[in-house]
């Protein structure tokens, strides 16, 4: 892949709601050179998830444009954006949201179903991605037998398991605790300097938020300043 | 097939209402089986009806009988070819277990008018001849292990045919149908003359019914119509019907039994229908986060429709293999349950049959998708932002 990991160009993301608009993103252009790790900040209602979301090509913008991982997500079909997704982005939700009639490990090779790895690779990758984020040893527990911090380090291995180049995650330590946060934040990191994943957080955290390479605030649809921390 | 344990550890997930989904899948299955099995059997056993026979019974009931007198005059109506009296004597044989179909008939004309009843000349000749002969079918004489020249008794349970004692019979003839030519024949009765029943009886006893042998099925109604004008003065009015309807009337007794069978199995199909639709609702709006994951995963919207359907045709496949076992158990049951069992082997078709399962597992596998086709469109329509959201 060459040029930026993400690419937004003028992005308009505008909601209806009883003939009312709401305008949720206005002429948003930003730039996540590839290895990036980008926090994304701001008050509630500010446009942060609906920004991670046209990112991470679950949701589409009014207007402009959006290129990921050297592809312009706007102009994909619904079928294409999904099989870009499995192959580009790797998500981390806020809840983690595991399958919980699934182990850890089957968790994990959720994604890999979409590809044509044979059963045994798939074990294989999946565990792999589980050693990576520490939880080998966790691999056939179910999602109701692992603590917050271990669901989300499940979370994550999902999510880097097809070797996406980008992630997205939205508040990943939101709904955890000071220290499975710092956790989760170290783990993050790790696989942006070791592992040279682009990835953008949002995050309502500074302490979280300090983690990142790059800082931009949104307000109201519009982001603010860049703060750098190289 | 990868998809398979994840489709089957998401019904794991509520076995309860899972299990009553199947449960009440499998109920349906099962009910559909044995009102069709039973329809079939009926419709089988109608098939054997020729157009060129009628029946001519009291018009107010089978109960009651006819003067032997209106043979001949029946005989006489222009159309009518030939008459014989056949009147039910309901002989039990040992034990009412053993319960089967036996007639009192005029042999020769009854014979003459049923050319399909086969018998061996020489078993005809000795059955004719012996007024205490009885003809057998060869169902029931394989099932009780008769064989020609073997002697019977029956003692029927009618009133007027109580003379305090058995009727001694000799099998004298044990006939045959040939079912490629004639389906729904029956080779489980036993006919023996008449003239045995009126003579032991003190010519006490009259006629239970007549069938009659007409020159042109297109005449039928004429004839029965002229019939019945005959006697429509004296006190034991007819009914003369053709054999189809005579056959039907017999089997519906209540009425249209084939309309309220099938009236009662799309009632069950429908009510269950519901409840499916609603549990697979249930499911899949419990699991719209996990949904709108693996949409975010990559899942196509094809792929989650699929596995929506897909968990929907599970059900209906365990539901509908269910009710088969449960059906084909209980059919099998019933044939060999006391009295009934004998009932139904008027009816030589009675079971589970191939046409009869694949249509019930077809229905359940319709009505699992009928089922879950609204859910998994729920499922391939609703927009990830949307449903993760709605936590």
């Amino acid at each position: 892949m060459t040029g930026p990991a993400v690419e937004i160009e003028r992005v308009r993301k505008v909601y209806t709601r009883d003939s009312q608009q709401i305008v949720v993103l206005d002429g948003i252009d930003l730039v996540v050179p590839e290895g990036e790790f980008l926090a994304l900040m701001g008050p509630s209602g500010s446009g942060k998830t609906t920004l991670l979301n046209l990112i991470a090509g679950i949701d589409r913008p009014s207007s402009g444009r959006v290129r990921v991982a050297g592809t312009d997500v706007t102009a994909l079909s619904e079928s294409a954006l999904a099989k870009w997704r499995s192959r580009n982005v790797g998500f981390i939700f806020q809840f983690y949201n595991l399958i919980p009639v699934l182990t850890a490990v089957e968790n994990v090779e959720l994604p890999l179903l979409l590809t044509s790895l044979s059963r045994r690779q798939r074990r294989e990758r999946a565990l792999l991605a589980l050693k990576v984020v520490g939880l080998a040893d966790r691999a056939k527990h179910y999602p109701r037998q692992l603590s917050g911090g271990q669901e989300q380090r499940v979370a994550i291995a999902r999510a880097v398991v097809t070797d996406p180049s980008v992630l997205v995650a939205d508040e990943p330590t939101g709904d955890l605790d000071a220290r499975s946060a710092e956790d989760i934040l170290a783990l993050i990191d790790t696989l942006n300097t070791d592992f040279k994943k682009t990835i953008v957080m949002v995050t309502h955290d500074p302490r979280a938020a300090s983690r990142a390479h790059v800082e931009r605030h949104l307000d109201k649809g519009v982001l603010a300043r860049e703060v750098s921390r190289r | 097939m990868k998809y398979l344990p994840y489709i089957l550890k998401h019904l794991r997930r509520n076995w309860i209402r899972t299990s009553s989904t199947v449960l009440g899948m499998a109920v349906c299955i099962f009910l559909f089986c044995t009102l069709q099995t039973v329809l079939a059997a009926i419709d089988y056993s109608l098939q054997s009806a020729s157009a060129q026979r009628l029946w001519t019974r009291h018009s107010v009931s089978l109960v009651f009988t006819l003067p032997l007198s209106y043979k001949a005059r029946i005989a006489a109506v222009p159309g009518v070819q030939r008459v014989a009296n056949s009147t039910w004597f309901g002989g039990i044989y040992k034990d009412r277990r053993n319960f089967f179909a036996n007639f009192a008939i005029d042999p020769e004309d009854f014979l003459a008018i049923y050319p399909e009843i086969e018998v061996p000349a020489d078993q005809r000749a000795a059955f004719l001849t012996d007024r205490r002969g009885a003809l057998v079918g060869k169902g029931l004489a394989a099932k009780f292990g008769w064989k020609v020249g073997d002697t019977i008794q029956l003692e029927s349970d009618i009133p007027p045919y109580r003379i305090g004692r058995p009727f001694d019979f000799v099998i004298r003839g044990i006939y045959d149908i040939d079912r490629a030519k004639n389906a729904g024949g029956d080779i489980n009765s036993l006919y023996f003359h008449y003239n045995y029943l009126y003579e032991a009886t003190d010519q006490r006893v009259q006629a239970g019914t007549y069938v009659l042998e007409i020159d042109d099925p297109d005449r039928a109604g004429a004839v029965g119509r002229a019939v019945d004008a005959l006697f429509e003065n004296s006190d034991a009015q007819t009914k003369t019907e053709t054999e189809g309807a005579f056959v039907a009337g017999f089997v519906s007794l209540a009425g249209n039994l084939a309309l309220l069978l099938n009236t009662i199995g799309l009632a069950v199909s429908f009510t269950i229908l519901l409840v499916t639709a609603n549990t697979m609702s249930m499911a899949v709006r419990e699991r719209r986060t996990e949904i709108a994951v693996l949409k975010t995963l990559g899942f196509p919207g094809r792929l989650v429709l699929g596995l929506v359907l897909a968990e929907a045709l599970t059900l209906g496949v365990l539901g509908g293999g269910l009710g088969l076992l449960l059906g084909w158990v209980s059919l099998k049951g019933l044939q060999e349950a006391p009295m009934l069992g004998t009932v139904l082997a008027f009816y030589p078709n009675v079971g589970l049959t191939p046409l009869v399962a694949v249509l019930a597992l077809g229905l359940a596998l319709v009505l699992a998708l009928a089922a879950g086709f609204v859910p998994a469109v729920a499922a391939y329509r609703g927009r990830v932002t949307e449903m993760l959201r709605q936590v």
